[in-house]
């Protein structure tokens, strides 16, 4: 139950490791997909070298299909999602799952939103039945409703007012996009607190009708399961759902040459000004992608990064540095930040971190960290692949951020392709000042006197 | 089975109307009103796995599986702790953490960036009777995995700076522990469990200082040898790939281990005795109570397993229901059983407000009498059994998790089948055989207490429990009678402290980050202490005055204002005629809000502010070996600590504002023991405070005296 990407304090960002990119396949997973009547998309991966079984449901809504008005919805949702259904009650869902020895989760990012539970093969029934019963019949009432809009209250001000740097990336970043031209991806995923207080508990039903219906979900089964059984459960259970509508397309129109624009933020938390240079990136399904994750890395990933090794090690002008890609189904970010050391200035803080990103524009990257960033991908990628639940991930991000789900067969190659030209080129294309916004992160004054 | 299918729907069909569900948005008359019930169990396919010796000796164990290009490969040694030699306790975790920071062609920031340049990962351990080398990488860099392996086998130089390094990092790690009420326990729980026998002893400042770099070469010289050894490989890999591969890194090592003399034996079960670590003014006590249970390959396990979930093993489980929600006396209740190659044992823990010391101690005795004479009702069997057996597959997903549980098995003799039949053997246990298992494994009459706490508070209430010993936490016998505090008369020296402004600068492992300055300001009726510090990074500012008597230095006031994690800090107390009074605000990050103190309470003659001790620590009478005892109030806390003052040695120090001879002043008793150096001559000046266990120093930068 939690935002994926941004929420991540930036401190944290900069002590810790390479920013997270979509984990793509190397080998071939071998995969059925089809659809029900209703438009439920279903992916079953057998797997059966250990007896367990990943149910992994996305929604096709991320705050991108968010109104003006209305944001945080998305979010909000996922709480409701854990709040009982007809045959489940309040609490019931976590105390089945884990009596049964599975574990659970839920997550919400601009793209998409997905719940799912790990449990022992012998309770892949016991998944299916709690998905299909809230899908089919969430318990949208006042009361849920006004829990958990508090408790989303309560998170936004745990995860993003209360962390330093946390409000300027998260609302800095929205700020990339025009709020007229692509709302989709000019708001935060989670949302102002005055449009949460606005919500009404019709427009949750609303909500819910236009996007949790099964011709906006994929269902996917992972791990070690009897594939016949499975079709029979998954039409027992989601087969009478009624479809819905289909919603709205998402629009976003976006330029890369808007011109520089600069932002300054006082943050009443933050004991040191930080800078965040960040820049238009195009959608996950541009070919671009790829040499953007690589430049994202040799900048910003890990202590041999250049940004560490340049502004924290040598100059000692940051106390951490990094950088941040975060590829969307629509346009996306690439950042690079920094958080000054003990009295050095903002100014120069931003002079050096330019300068790090002229370097790789100007002269590019060597074969070494070429070499470095593609490994790191590789080993991250079949990293990622020991588990019934990561793997799950892939076969939906594949689902839903790609035209075609073969692409999980043929990913890895576009990255271990790229070259250090690639990488020039991308940075000469995008890491350019009349795409970038600049936030200068000042810690508020009088607020630590 | 067709028939059958029918029959039930038939049955449906007619139980439907007089049912009347509700049936939401659609009439889905399939679905079912209740979660299914659970599929048959299939027979647990775990991987089997093949074993081969090599020419060395070294026993391997492959567990093969090439669904993904992922070798793990684990090299476990009989060289755990229990191989220290009695008054070197602390040798084989010494030699784990110095075992990859160094070969005679690599230094240890190479060993670093070479396994992490291909994303993998390098990394030795020692646990009670095993010493582990681990490493995980993808299969086309195995060689590049085994060779490093095989250097730091091989050639581990354990260069002295390293050495050094070390043993100040587990310095400090100790000087932490001892602050820490469940760290203690858990020490003093083992020693009294075990005696003499290794399990019972455990690294202590007097044998990590005994240690040398000598110690760990021959340590590894010794014990870190092909015989007797196992390497479980785990992944991508063939029999004969890796034994081809093996043989060839691991050609010219040989050799086994010493065997090591035969151990002391643990105590005999004896009736039931306290232990009780006196911690003064501790907020909380630390229980634990158990007893030495069975051996590594006793069948009670399974019954016991099952029962220690119904008992302690989880938040579903009664001490966790019944001391944290039906009590509200802790956060938290747990037991657990332990294997190890030796004597394993049960321990059941909490930790509970002062005050509920003994009723929470009398509780927990009797649900571990309770569980050794009532049936456990199904409802909680079933529970504990559908977590227990259906979270098992979840621990054996990856290789590297086989390759953990696989070596669990082999490292305690548990036999092949062990694993294949672990969920089977769970799943038969019942209700009487988890009573029978509990009569053998939880003793409450023949148990080791052991309670970590206030014994001024907390000892009358536990003698009626059982008989108590007292010990201090070093290990000390105390009597009674030393648990009343008694701080000696301390005469401070006013002429040690001299107008003029010392400034500090802040170092947080070794950088810069922030800086304090300290003043010292006589007026004719007083002598003013104003302080500042900045931590920019952490969010601390904060400034403090005290004021004191000039010829007593007896505390007249203290005020204290700033800002720490986002929150205002307010202090304001004065001192008058035995009395203090005013008002704390500290900051509270867990509630968000600044906790407030209204402070009015009697102080008995001497009492120091918190705030005042830092500055009179240079007019304090050091002198090489003295000892101090003083009483401290804490206003924030409302409450008196006496804190040990020793003078633990003498030596030069440089710091920034120059060379100086110091002494060595610890200081104890507070929730994080500090070092503070005080320069030798007079005046004395404080020139550097480190805080045990935390990477944060000040250092003198420069002084300036009127």
């Amino acid at each position: 139950m939690k935002l994926r990407h941004l929420m991540v304090p930036l401190v944290a960002l900069a002590l810790a490791a390479p920013s997270g990119a979509p984990v793509l396949a190397l080998q071939r997973i071998a995969y059925e997909q089809y659809t029900l009547p209703n438009g439920l998309r279903v992916i079953l991966a057998e797997d059966h070298s250990t007896p367990i079984v990943t149910v992994n449901v996305w929604y096709n809504v991320g705050s991108r299909n968010e109104r003006p008005g209305r944001s945080g919805f998305a979010h909000l949702f996922e709480h409701m999602m854990f709040q009982g259904s007809a045959h489940v009650k309040k609490g019931e869902h976590f105390q089945l799952i884990e009596r049964a020895g599975g574990t659970m989760n839920g997550t919400t990012d601009e793209d998409r939103t997905a719940y799912f539970e790990t449990l022992p093969a012998n309770r892949l029934n016991l998944g299916l039945w709690l998905e299909a019963d809230r899908m089919r019949s969430l318990a949208i009432t006042a009361e849920n409703f006004e829990n958990q809009r508090q408790a989303v209250k309560e998170e936004r001000r745990l995860r993003v007012d209360n962390q330093p740097y946390a409000p300027a990336l998260v609302e800095g970043m929205a700020m990339l996009y025009d709020s007229t031209d692509c709302f989709a991806y000019a708001h935060s995923v989670i949302g102002s607190m005055a449009d949460l207080d606005a919500a009404r508990v019709e427009d949750v039903q609303a909500f819910f009708d236009l996007y949790y219906a099964p011709n906006n979900a994929t269902l996917t089964i992972v791990g070690d399961f009897d594939p016949a059984e499975a079709k029979r459960l998954i039409q027992q259970y989601f087969g009478d759902i009624p479809r819905g509508r289909d919603p709205p397309p998402v629009e976003c129109r976006y330029r890369f040459d808007a011109g520089p624009m600069r932002k300054t933020w006082e943050d009443q938390h933050a004991n040191l000004p930080a800078v965040i240079i960040a820049y238009r990136a195009p959608p996950h399904d541009h070919g671009d992608t790829p040499a953007l994750q690589h430049l994202s890395t040799i900048l910003g990933g890990g202590e041999s990064s250049r940004l560490h090794r340049s502004l924290v090690r040598e100059s000692k002008v940051a106390f951490g540095a990094g950088s941040q890609f975060q590829s969307r189904r629509g346009p996306g970010v690439i950042l690079v930040f920094a958080i000054a050391n003990q009295g050095v200035s903002a100014e120069a803080l931003e002079h050096q971190l330019l300068a790090e990103v002229a370097r790789v524009r100007d002269q590019g990257v060597s074969e070494e960290e070429v070499t470095k960033a593609r490994n790191d991908h590789r080993a991250a990628t079949i990293f990622g692949m020991q588990t019934t639940m990561s793997v799950s991930q892939q076969l939906q991000h594949y689902a839903h951020y790609h035209s075609s789900l073969d692409e999980i067969h043929t990913e890895l190659d576009k990255y271990l392709s790229v070259t250090g030209s690639d990488i020039q080129r991308v940075a000469r294309t995008y890491l350019v000042p009349e795409n970038s916004l600049t936030i200068t992160v000042v810690p508020k004054a009088g607020a630590n006197q | 089975m067709i028939r059958r299918a029918r029959l039930s729907v038939t049955a449906a069909c007619a139980l439907l109307p007089a049912l009347g569900w509700w049936i939401p948005r659609t009439a889905g008359a399939q679905f079912p009103p209740s979660p299914p019930p659970a599929a048959p169990l299939r027979p647990m396919q775990f991987p089997p796995f093949q074993e081969v010796r090599l020419s060395n000796g070294v026993q391997v164990i492959l567990v093969e599986n090439h669904e993904l290009p992922i070798v793990s490969l684990s090299l476990a040694f009989p060289a755990g702790s229990r191989y220290d030699p009695a008054g070197k306790e602390g040798l084989a975790e010494l030699t784990a953490a110095l075992l990859t920071k160094g070969t005679p062609s690599r230094t240890a920031d190479q060993i670093a960036a070479a396994i992490e340049g291909v994303g993998g990962s390098l990394s030795a351990t020692a646990g009670a009777d095993w010493f582990t080398v681990s490493s995980t990488v993808l299969t086309d860099h195995v060689e590049l995995a085994l060779e490093l392996l095989a250097d730091v086998l091989l050639n581990a130089s354990f260069p002295q700076s390293e050495f050094d390094l070390a043993v100040r990092r587990f310095q400090s790690q100790l000087q932490l522990e001892k602050s820490d009420p469940g760290t203690l326990a858990r020490r003093f729980f083992a020693r009294e469990l075990y005696g003499d026998h290794p399990y019972g002893r455990s690294m202590t400042e007097s044998s990590l200082a005994a240690l040398s770099r000598d110690d760990v070469v021959q340590f590894a010289r010794s014990r870190l040898k092909p015989g007797g050894a196992y390497l479980i490989v785990a992944g991508d890999m063939t029999l004969a790939g890796a034994r081809e591969l093996l043989e060839r890194y691991l050609r010219g090592w040989s050799g086994s281990a010493p065997t090591a003399a035969s151990d002391p034996e643990p105590p005999a079960p004896r009736p039931t005795q306290i232990l009780l670590v006196h911690r003064p003014g501790s907020a909380q006590s630390n229980i634990l109570v158990g007893n030495l249970a069975m051996g590594p390959r006793d069948p009670v396990y399974y019954a016991i397993t099952v029962g220690n979930r119904i008992l302690g093993g989880g938040t579903d489980a009664r001490l966790f229901k019944i001391l944290r929600e039906q009590k509200g006396w802790t956060y938290g209740a747990y037991s657990s059983v332990t294997r190890r190659s030796g004597p394993g044992f049960f321990a059941a823990n909490t930790e509970v407000r002062t005050p509920v010391t003994d009723s929470a101690l009398v509780e927990l005795l009797a649900q571990l009498r309770r569980f050794r004479t009532e049936i456990v009702p199904d409802s909680e069997l079933a529970a504990a059994k559908g977590y227990l057996i259906g979270s098992f597959p979840r621990s054996i997903e990856t290789p590297q998790q086989i390759a953990s549980q696989v070596t669990t098995v082999k490292l305690l003799g548990l036999g092949d089948d062990y694993l294949r039949s672990y969920r089977e053997r769970l799943a038969a246990v019942t209700a009487a055989d988890i009573r029978n298992a509990a009569r053998r494994v939880i003793r409450p009459d023949s148990a080791v207490i052991v309670v970590v706490g206030d014994g001024e508070a907390i000892y009358d209430k536990l003698v009626k429990i059982a008989p108590v010993r007292i010990v201090d936490p070093e290990g000390k016998p105390l009597t009674v009678e030393d648990l009343k505090p008694k701080a000696e008369a301390v005469t401070f020296d006013p002429a040690q402290l001299v107008a003029g402004r010392d400034s500090f600068q802040v170092l947080v492992q070794g950088n810069p980050f922030g800086y304090m300055t300290a003043e010292w300001a006589r007026f004719p009726d007083s002598l003013v202490y104003t302080e500042e510090t900045v931590i920019a990074a952490v969010g601390l500012r904060q400034k403090t005055v005290v004021r004191l008597d000039p010829n007593t230095l007896a505390v007249r006031s203290v005020e204290r204002t700033g800002q720490a994690a986002g929150q205002n800090l307010e202090t304001a107390v004065s001192y008058q005629g035995g009395r203090v009074r005013g008002r704390a605000q500290t900051p509270d990050p867990r509630a968000g809000t600044p906790r407030v103190v209204e402070v009015d309470t009697t102080v008995a003659e001497g009492t120091l502010d918190a705030s005042a001790f830092q500055p009179l620590v240079a007019a304090l009478p050091l002198a090489e070996g003295s000892t101090f005892s003083l009483p401290v109030f804490e206003p924030a806390e409302e409450r008196t600590r006496i804190l040990t003052v020793k003078v633990a040695g003498v030596s030069d120090l440089t710091v920034p504002a120059g060379d100086f001879p110091v002494y060595r002043v610890e200081v104890s008793g507070t929730p994080q023991p500090f070092v503070f150096y005080v320069t030798r001559e007079a005046p004395r000046r404080l020139v550097k405070i480190e805080i045990v266990g935390q990477p944060l120093t000040f250092e003198l930068t420069a002084s300036r005296r009127e």
